[in-house]
């Protein structure tokens, strides 16, 4: 027993040096975004400097960061939204059924490189006067995220025990009960990491998002590069930005994560 | 049969919204870009594309530059997913316990895929500067010979593979976390009556039952390395010379750069038909595994 | 209400991907139109339309009832200092106007990206942008993207279009025609450490040699000191390798046919390569300017050598260690003399198939007339007016010492920094390949076979120029 309790502190230490060395890189953008763009080049150290806070009031003063935010806010919870209505019942069913061609369709949507879709698309939703608008962006990001989400839920799916699902079904439930209320209420776990995930693949979507929005509806990531300029790249700026925008998402992932172990499916998820 | 229309045509219902929709989406730009890369043309609005057969595709085959830019790819998707797929398990395994702060711990395992791409490209890019960056800092006070990094024609593909493993490792892991919460119970108190040890349970109850949910994940991450565009760009631009440039930055370079959309086209044809090809491949491999087991 | 347009957008959309799908399988016209049917306009063909009714830039606007009431146009401009400068100044020009003007800015890479995209669908939007000429002017006005000028310019009374230097517009002309408006000038001009070269007791280099021999005492690695540093990124480098190659008598092009693998042209490149090599910091072949005045501003290297407009990444205490330390010199005088480049880097152009010409063309005036350039020179952005470089009240917040750097440099400046050709981005790539060669130690003969193999891809990209 004395044993494993040293094994187990073993691993808790392991865990601790992974994080620190996977959120080194993050550490120093915290950090250099505190700094004046000198010492930012001069490489002063990590946590030992006088620090300035312009970069951070300069973000919100000169820069509608706000609009930013709220726009980067809607797409990506949109695509999220609307891309779990469509693909948890097509995973289920293609996980269930061995639809696997039917998956591979799906799947060629994030096949395709993505410069293949910016003109014919840019040629659509301009015929369309859906320019810049919220639709727009969130039909082009849904086809990045739909895909990903179908298929982490069909692995997530077939692993699922059959005996909980088929004990509904003897029960005389139909296909569509069994599914909306025995099934996805134990897949909390795959539910939030495929969304957590489409939500970040959402939120730093570049290529479609600076084709597609336009004033009304720039996002984040497009706003990150008004720090870089013909003349001028503004590292502090820029470092601070890409604080700030890690924030909203690193909220959410705290919350959802604590709303399925609390609370969905408490019974479930184990570990 | 009790069954209603409704849930005798389930399985299709519940299918086809999905795929119409990626149908809808897809049809035009595929069509689109088949037929461009049959032309050539410079996007122009005074001369039509101009009808060439198959000369872009013969082009691209004659092309050094073409050839060296897959087997690039395929060196920078391999050796990265290797990476990202091993580490990203143990990552897995190791979390897969109760401690203090997991919720906490898993955030902070996204934050590489979270931090804005462009953002950290930069930060990479000033970590790698030989003279003023951070890496080569770690090196010297190590005591180690520094290195040139993203400068260099043999170190470019390593440093960018080490940035890409470092952003992506997380998702794996994620992904085999939830994975394992599907994990049935009564193969570990088996196991645990005959007296295994964590690791005998690891390698004969976790990885088999985990196996078709770390494929998959391998499988999404497989074709997004193989498209990996946002951190060589932002770094390297696929320098120096050409030497870390991979083909969705060829295509980039073919079509905003030299501006010749008929020659972009048929590499992204041809693009999409490798990435098909490793996608198509994994699936049977993981269709074959899920027989055997 | 909102979700009835919400969902006959939907409608449109659905009808317009399966009338595209259809369209682009069977044959007809490439989507390149945009599907919008009907012949594209030829940009020769398409005579620009008299300006008279929009109002002159200068004191007339106040008299002039707001010609522009109630309309809107789509300004797209770079990132740049300039466009910060005009953001404010725009008001007061709607205000005389009546015309709302949306503005939108991008990093200069997405900015040719998204126009290319909007141009490629026969987009009517942007109706005014920013671009850079040598980069892109030439594609883009021969792909008809461009409206040509020439006829809003001469029908403009109060412009004083002659007031513009030769050089920058000479940077802006595609075939004798006029493509857009300079609105920024750079020179490639030589940055060096006054400190360090006093306390050596080395004068400022004035000709090349005289520069790779002070780099050379001056280098000191093990102290982490450097001689020189410019750009090694293989693109980037071409336009500030070009000045080396000018002054040592050669240039990219010469007469129509490619001249990069002649002995002048060579010279250049393996001076800039020499200093870069045998004296420049670790990691060259990986910087553009952002890495190479980093590593300047930080106090580790003597020269530098870039364009003017960068000055401040050295100047400014935030962004600086030696920001009283910088000093600025003519560009060493090669074999051929002293022949940096001197071109417009950004200029403003009018889409041809814009709505709104007339409005469009107002608001270039305005933002190029004399009284705007002042206000926006004084911010710190070069511009390309004569006048109002002779005003000493539009240098005032620049460095004395770099006025009459650039002053000077105007005098026998080139007016081009890249082979001028309609694929630059191709092209230079070619040039860069042999740079980077050099720069990393290939011998003589070696560098003779790859500059005779680059300058044939070079001509084969003018030939094909010519065809178009």
């Amino acid at each position: 027993m004395r044993k494993k309790h040293a094994f187990h502190y073993f691993a808790v230490g392991l865990i601790c040096v992974v994080l620190l060395l996977f959120s080194f890189p993050f550490l120093w953008m915290l950090s250099a975004s505190f700094k004046t763009q000198a010492q930012i080049m001069g490489n002063t150290g990590l946590i030992f400097f006088e620090p300035t806070f312009r970069n951070y009031v300069n973000v919100f003063k000169e820069h509608n960061f706000l609009k930013y935010i709220i726009n980067s806010f809607v797409v990506a919870a949109g695509a999220t939204v609307f891309s779990l209505l469509l693909g948890l019942p097509a995973a289920y069913a293609i996980a269930r059924y061995h639809m696997q061609r039917l998956g591979m369709v799906i799947l060629i949507a994030r096949i395709i490189p993505g410069i293949t879709f910016l003109i014919p698309w840019f040629i659509l939703f301009s015929m369309a006067g859906m320019v810049d608008t919220y639709a727009a962006l969130i039909l082009s990001h849904m086809l990045v995220v739909l895909p990903f989400i179908v298929w982490i839920m069909i692995a997530y799916f077939e692993a699922l025990p059959r005996e909980i699902e088929e004990s509904g079904l003897i029960d005389g439930c139909t296909v569509n009960r069994v599914f909306l209320h025995i099934v996805l209420p134990i897949s909390g776990p795959g539910i939030t990491t495929s969304s957590l995930l489409s939500f970040i693949f959402s939120w730093n979507n570049f290529m479609f998002s600076i084709i597609l929005a336009g004033d009304r509806t720039k996002t984040l990531p497009i706003a990150v590069f008004n720090f870089l300029s013909y003349s001028e790249i503004n590292w502090g700026g820029l470092m601070a930005a890409a604080c700030i925008i890690t924030l909203p998402v690193l909220a959410i992932s705290l919350m959802t994560q604590r709303y399925v172990v609390s609370g969905l499916s408490a019974g479930a998820v184990k570990g | 049969m009790p069954y209603s229309w409704f849930d005798r045509n389930i399985k299709w219902i519940y299918t086809l919204p999905a795929v119409l929709f990626v149908v809808v989406m897809m049809v035009f730009p595929i069509l689109y870009t088949v037929r461009i890369s049959f032309f050539e043309w410079s996007m122009s609005a005074a001369s039509p594309p101009v009808w060439v057969g198959l000369k872009n595709y013969q082009e691209l085959f004659a092309d050094s530059r073409f050839w060296n830019a897959v087997l690039r790819t395929f060196y920078f998707t391999f050796a990265a997913l290797l990476l990202e797929v091993v580490l990203g398990v143990a990552i897995a395994a190791l979390f897969f316990r109760r401690f203090r702060g997991k919720d906490a711990a898993k955030t902070v395992l996204m934050l590489p895929m979270v931090a804005t791409p462009v953002a950290m490209g930069l930060v990479w890019l000033l970590i790698y500067e030989p003279t003023i960056g951070a890496a080569n800092r770690v090196l010297k006070s190590l005591g180690l010979q520094p290195l040139s990094w993203l400068a260099d024609k043999h170190q470019v593909i390593p440093s960018l593979i080490l940035v890409d493993v470092w952003e992506w490792t997380p998702l794996i892991a994620l992904i085999v976390m939830a994975g394992m919460t599907t994990l049935p119970e009564e193969p570990y108190e088996s196991a645990e009556v005959d007296g295994a040890s964590a690791w005998q349970k690891f390698v004969s109850i976790t990885l088999p039952l985990l196996r078709p949910t770390i494929i998959i994940a391998a499988m999404l991450r497989l074709i997004d390395v193989l498209k990996t565009f946002d951190i060589i760009y932002a770094t390297t631009q696929g320098g120096p010379g050409h030497a870390s440039e991979t083909l969705n930055i060829y295509g980039y370079v073919l079509a905003f750069s030299h501006f010749k959309l008929g020659m972009a086209s048929a590499l992204l044809v041809i693009f999409f038909a490798v990435v098909m090809a490793f996608t198509v491949l994994m699936i049977w491999l993981r269709n074959r595994l899920g027989e055997s087991s | 209400m909102r979700g009835k347009t919400w969902k006959g957008r939907l409608a449109v959309f659905a009808v317009l991907v399966l009338v595209l799908a259809v369209m682009a399988g069977c044959s007809g016209r490439s989507g390149g139109s945009g599907g919008s049917g009907g012949s594209p306009s030829s940009p020769a063909a398409s005579p620009p339309p008299a300006s008279s009714q929009a109002p002159a830039g200068g004191g007339e606007t106040g008299q002039t009832a707001r010609p522009f009431e109630g309309r809107s146009i789509t300004f797209v401009i770079a990132n740049h200092p300039w466009g910060e400068a005009i953001k404010p100044l725009l008001p007061e020009f709607e205000e005389a106007t009546g015309m709302t003007v949306n503005v939108d800015s991008f990093f200069e890479d997405q900015l040719t990206q998204k126009l290319t995209v909007q141009f490629a669908s026969g987009s009517s939007t942007p109706d005014v942008f920013m671009y850079r000429p040598l980069q892109e002017g030439k594609l883009f006005f021969k792909n008809g993207w461009l409206e040509a000028l020439d006829g809003y310019v001469s029908g403009s009374t109060d412009y004083d279009f002659a007031d513009f230097s030769k050089a920058a517009v000479g940077s802006t002309t595609v075939d004798g025609k006029l493509t857009g408006i300079p609105i920024i000038t750079e020179q490639e001009i030589l940055y060096y450490r006054k400190d360090v070269l006093a306390e050596k007791g080395i004068p400022v280099p004035k000709t090349l040699t005289e520069l790779v021999d002070a780099a050379r005492q001056l280098h000191d690695p093990a102290n982490e000191f450097y001689g020189f540093v410019a750009r090694g990124q293989l693109s980037p480098l071409v336009t500030q390798v070009s000045s080396f190659i000018y002054s040592e008598g050669g240039d990219f092009i010469t007469d129509g046919k490619a001249s990069i693998n002649t002995p002048e042209a060579l010279r250049g490149m393996s001076i800039y390569a020499e200093l870069l090599r045998e004296y420049g910091p670790p990691g060259v072949l990986n910087m553009s300017w952002p890495q190479a005045i980093g590593v300047f501003a930080q106090g580790k290297v003597a020269f530098y050598t870039d364009a003017s407009s960068i000055y401040q990444n050295a100047t400014d205490p935030e962004k600086s260690n030696i920001p009283d330390k910088v000093g600025f010199a003519m560009f060493p005088a090669g074999s051929a003399g002293s022949r940096p480049y001197n071109v417009t880097s950004w200029g403003l152009a009018i889409n041809a198939k814009s709505q709104n010409k007339d409005a469009a063309w107002a608001l270039i005036e305005w933002a190029t007339s004399k009284e705007i350039v002042l206000k926006t020179q004084k911010m710190g952005n070069p511009g390309a007016r004569v006048s109002v470089w002779n005003n000493p009240e539009s240098t005032s917040s620049y460095p004395p010492e770099l006025v009459e750097v650039i002053r000077e440099s105007t005098k026998g400046g080139v007016d081009h920094d890249r082979p001028t050709v309609i694929s630059v981005g191709e092209a230079r790539e070619v040039v860069g390949e042999i740079v980077q060669r050099m720069i990393t130690g290939a011998s003589e003969t070696e560098i003779q076979t790859i500059a005779d193999e680059a300058n044939k891809k070079l001509q084969e990209i003018i030939d094909r120029d010519a065809q178009r």
